[in-house]
């Protein structure tokens, strides 16, 4: 087999490996596409900690510069920092520098329209067809536009985030909490967040520095350091997040991960106490948080994948808050976009207002144990394990909106393409985690024949 | 035409146009990976481009794993002197010297402080079309940009090599208009430094350039009035940069811009009794009857300060420099610095009491005329060619230094392609301003086929 192409181009975003595929041409050029696609209007950046955002950053504000945009450079900070500014400052569009939860040595656009949100699968191919073509806005010295550096963002964030949901009440026993920025752009808001709401806070890796002292991507299996600080500390949770601070996941008061995909439950059983609505998440989501919504009378609607569906979806219905099943949390009175700094406050407000642990909290819930898998697969191939799977399920309920979700007996499994490499993501859920697991094994053989034939 | 010329002295562009930032990031690549990494500085002058292409540039350099020291808006001569001073690989000034403000360049610095040479240059532009340049990776490649300021170093410089003392006793009365442009950081504090009594205009680093940066006659009428009104002993103009000099005498009248060299070429000449004169084939014959006066020699290279610095280098020269207005002073350092040469204009005034206007009058009186030819790129050549050929047919010899320059009774004409833009440069000179015409008028008639 070929060696797998390090470069992704899709609705996304661009994101590739930096000293391979993420060049200064590439990002120049995208961001020469991205300011031709806005009108050259002003452009906020904001980058994660990364060791190569200093260079894709200029790359970017280059290209920006010369389509004549104006730019407003937030500096490092959290993704959501980025979107919500775009709509505070009234810009006309942003550039999120982050890989999110790829590993170090990648790096990416993400394209934020004038609402804040991501751009949308329409919008975001008309960008990529003003890239492809190649002929971009190019203004003349004199009517070239400035770079305003902007220090202040991530204080606006912290702010708006206690002026929605106000720190923990005075009444409340202060929580003792562990927070795991993982040397990302979470490391200087997180920590301060906490604080201002009454919070004890004990940090690990809040070194902003871009150095992985874990796998960017708040799974179980990279919370190790967190846990065992969690257990020594006697804290009552644990929060991790992703490089860019938009995906947050929650460790027990035992120390023990209770999956990314119940975030969203816990900040939803929260959220739905204040004001009862819709909630939105998208079709991989636990059952666990139709159950949460159902708590409250409130109706779950499902979306298809990509923070940009959830909110189209959101909008539509109005929801109360929404997110999806990677730790994502998007509740519009603060911010629309997923914000892990959002749902630590949520998550939070949570324990102080039930004086129940985290535990407590999801026991309470029909239990759902849900198991994500990846697998190498060449995009070329995608298509054909899709065509497999379709044929093998015909006789079960199946959703197609996204990849394939299926249906089956005692749960339901998810199998699609990654936008963002070449992979096959199976997401499986039952009512324990060995049943979840002997589901994706099955889908797992479907895959490899069809990549070996 | 497409406003783009990609040269041995770098790249040079029309923003908006061709002087785009991927070409920018192409050519800062291919430097970076000549220089095989290290630290580079990045100079800019202020015209509005300068932020995009010192973003490009950064990015560039950081791509290829090189260490970045920004040294924002700074004149070009700051900078090549702070490159070996700060243990530099090399250095990229961004600007564009004394061409209008919709153009940009990039101009390459080794790490001796002096323009790559003709063949490094060559060698630069291969790696540019090959395309293949090194990429660092996540785990090498520089996080951050670090600033410095080079313009301290540069008086240091400039202080021990010029007699402050002497000048500050003189308090000379000094008008100058710096263009906005990049010596706006500079030339204020050196002529304080050497005690003058400044009236400074055009000193606003975020304001457009008032006139073309080029200091020629026609640019110098609000220094001349400037000088007038404030009863200056001196105008000095600059372009954007600080390469380039202007003189406006005491009496308000400006100096051809030729006359720069001469008069720095005769005080130094003076001082020293004698030396080589390094300046190029194109510049005034009064170079060389100045030197004939004080027993020195003139080295003709040419045209481009890459080969000034290079010959004074080689022979040692008390001074050099090029009609342009471009003087090098080798006790500061052998490239053009309008500072420099203020230096020594300063120390002259001061020692010998002077006035500019009497520097001046003491000069050969020869008339230069000059026409400029735009043409098609792909026609130079051949346009040479026919001038050529045609001198050759009057029984001239040629002098192939640069382009084509023969010597009549009456005086010289010399034909050369610009090295920045798509066209012809011709020159004459002759001891009066009709010669001077026809000559011009003779070496027009030939170029044509």
């Amino acid at each position: 087999m070929r060696a797998i192409p390090t470069l992704k181009i899709s609705i996304s975003g661009v994101r590739g490996v930096v000293g391979d595929s993420l060049t200064p041409q590439l990002l120049v050029r995208f961001a020469q596409a991205f300011g031709t696609y806005v009108g050259s209007g002003t452009i906020v950046i904001g980058r994660d900690t990364r060791t190569s955002g200093e260079m894709v950053k200029q790359s970017v504000i280059s290209g920006l510069l010369s389509s004549g945009c104006g730019v407003l450079d937030v500096g490092v900070c959290p993704v959501p920092t980025v979107q919500l500014m775009v709509r505070r400052s009234g810009a006309h569009g942003g550039i999120a520098v982050t890989a999110s939860h790829n590993p170090a040595e990648w790096n990416a656009l993400k394209f934020v329209g004038p609402d804040g949100l991501f751009l949308g699968a329409g919008q975001a191919r008309e960008m990529l067809d003003i890239y492809h073509q190649g002929e971009y806005t190019k203004v003349a010295g004199a009517e070239m536009r400035a770079v305003e550096e902007m220090p202040g963002a991530t204080d606006i964030h912290v702010r708006t985030v206690l002026d929605a949901l106000g720190p923990l009440p005075a009444s409340a026993r202060r929580p003792r909490v562990v927070v795991d920025s993982c040397n990302g752009a979470g490391s200087l808001v997180a920590p301060r967040l906490l604080e201002a709401m009454g919070a004890e806070v004990i940090g690990v890796n809040t070194t902003p520095d871009g150095s992985f002292p874990r796998p960017a991507e708040p799974l179980a299996e990279n919370l190790g350091e967190l846990c065992a600080k969690v257990r020594e500390a006697g804290a009552d949770v644990g929060f991790a997040q992703d490089m860019d601070a938009d995906r947050l996941a929650v460790v027990n008061e035992r120390g023990e991960p209770v999956g990314e995909d119940y975030t969203l439950v816990l900040a939803s059983l929260y959220a739905l106490g204040l004001e009862r609505g819709a909630v939105v998440a998208n079709l991989s989501t636990t059952s666990a948080l139709a159950a949460a919504a159902g708590r409250f009378g409130c109706q779950l609607y499902e979306s298809k994948i990509g923070e940009v569906n959830v909110t189209d979806e959101m909008r539509r219905v109005g929801a109360v808050i929404g997110g999806e099943g990677n730790g994502g949390v998007i509740y519009p009175r603060v911010n629309f976009a997923r914000d892990s700094l959002v749902g630590m406050a949520l998550v939070l407000h949570l324990l102080a207002s039930t004086g129940q642990t985290v535990s407590q909290i999801l026991d309470s819930l029909p239990p759902f144990r849900m198991v994500k898998e990846k697998m190498p697969c060449p995009s070329n191939k995608i298509k054909d394990v899709m065509k497999a799977i379709l044929r093998d399920y015909q006789d079960h309920p199946l959703d197609t909106r996204d990849g394939v979700k299926v249906t089956v007996p005692g749960g339901w499994f998810l199998v699609r393409g990654s936008n963002t490499e070449p992979i096959v993501r199976v997401v499986a859920e039952a009512e324990s985690e060995e049943k979840a697991r002997r589901i994706v094994d099955a889908v797992f053989a479907q895959v490899r024949a069809v990549v070996l034939s | 035409m497409k406003p783009l010329k990609i040269g041995v002295t770098g790249v040079r562009g029309v923003v908006g146009e061709t002087f785009t930032p991927e070409l920018v990031v192409g050519f800062a690549q291919a430097f970076a990976t000549y220089l095989d990494g290290g630290r580079v500085l990045v100079s800019r002058d202020t015209r509005p481009s300068g932020p995009m292409v010192r973003s490009a540039v950064i990015a560039a350099l950081l791509a290829v794993g090189c260490e970045v020291l920004d040294l924002g808006v700074c004149p070009t001569p700051s900078m090549q002197l702070a490159v070996p001073e700060l243990d530099a690989a090399g250095g990229i000034a961004i600007t564009a010297g004394h061409n209008p403000s919709q153009w940009n360049a990039l101009k390459f610095v080794r790490g001796d402080g002096l323009y790559f040479n003709q063949t490094q240059g060559e060698e630069l532009l291969d790696i540019y079309h090959q395309g293949e340049f090194p990429k660092a990776t996540w785990d090498s490649i520089r996080t951050g940009v670090e600033s410095a300021d080079a313009v301290p170093h540069h008086l240091e410089v400039l202080k021990r090599a010029f007699d402050v003392d002497a000048v500050r006793a003189r308090r000379p009365r000094v008008a100058v208009d710096c263009c906005n442009g990049a010596c706006v950081n500079l030339i204020p504090r050196w002529l304080e430094e050497l005690g003058c009594e400044v009236l400074a205009i055009n000193d606003d680093p975020t304001a457009p350039f008032p006139h073309n940066p080029e200091p020629r006659r026609e640019t110098m009428a609000q220094l001349r009035a400037v000088v007038k009104a404030g009863r200056a002993d001196v105008g000095f103009a600059h372009d954007a940069d600080g390469e380039r000099l202007g003189l406006v005498t005491e009496a308000g009248e400006p100096l051809d811009e030729e006359l720069t060299l001469v008069l720095a070429a005769e005080t130094r000449l003076a001082q020293r009794g004698g030396g080589v004169v390094v300046t190029n084939v194109s510049t005034s014959g009064a170079v060389d009857i100045v030197a004939s006066r004080h027993g020195g020699r003139v080295v003709r290279t040419p045209v481009g300060q890459a080969h000034i610095s290079e010959a004074m280098v080689e022979h040692g020269a008390v001074i050099g420099g090029e009609g342009s207005g471009g003087v090098s002073v080798p006790e500061v350092h052998p490239t053009h610095d309008s500072a420099a040469a203020i230096g020594l204009l300063l120390e002259r005034l001061a020692r010998t009491g002077e006035r500019v206007s009497e520097m001046a009058a003491g000069l050969p009186a020869l008339s230069v005329a000059k026409h400029n030819v735009k043409v098609e790129p792909n026609h130079i050549y051949q346009l040479l060619q026919n001038f050529r050929a045609a001198a050759e047919r009057d029984g001239l010899d040629c002098d192939l230094t640069d382009g084509v320059k023969v010597t009549l009774p009456e005086g010289w004409a010399h034909v050369r392609a610009s090295n920045t833009e798509s066209m012809i440069r011709i020159i004459a000179e002759a001891g009066g301003a009709a010669d001077a015409r026809r000559l011009l008028d003779w070496a027009r008639d030939r170029v044509r086929p």
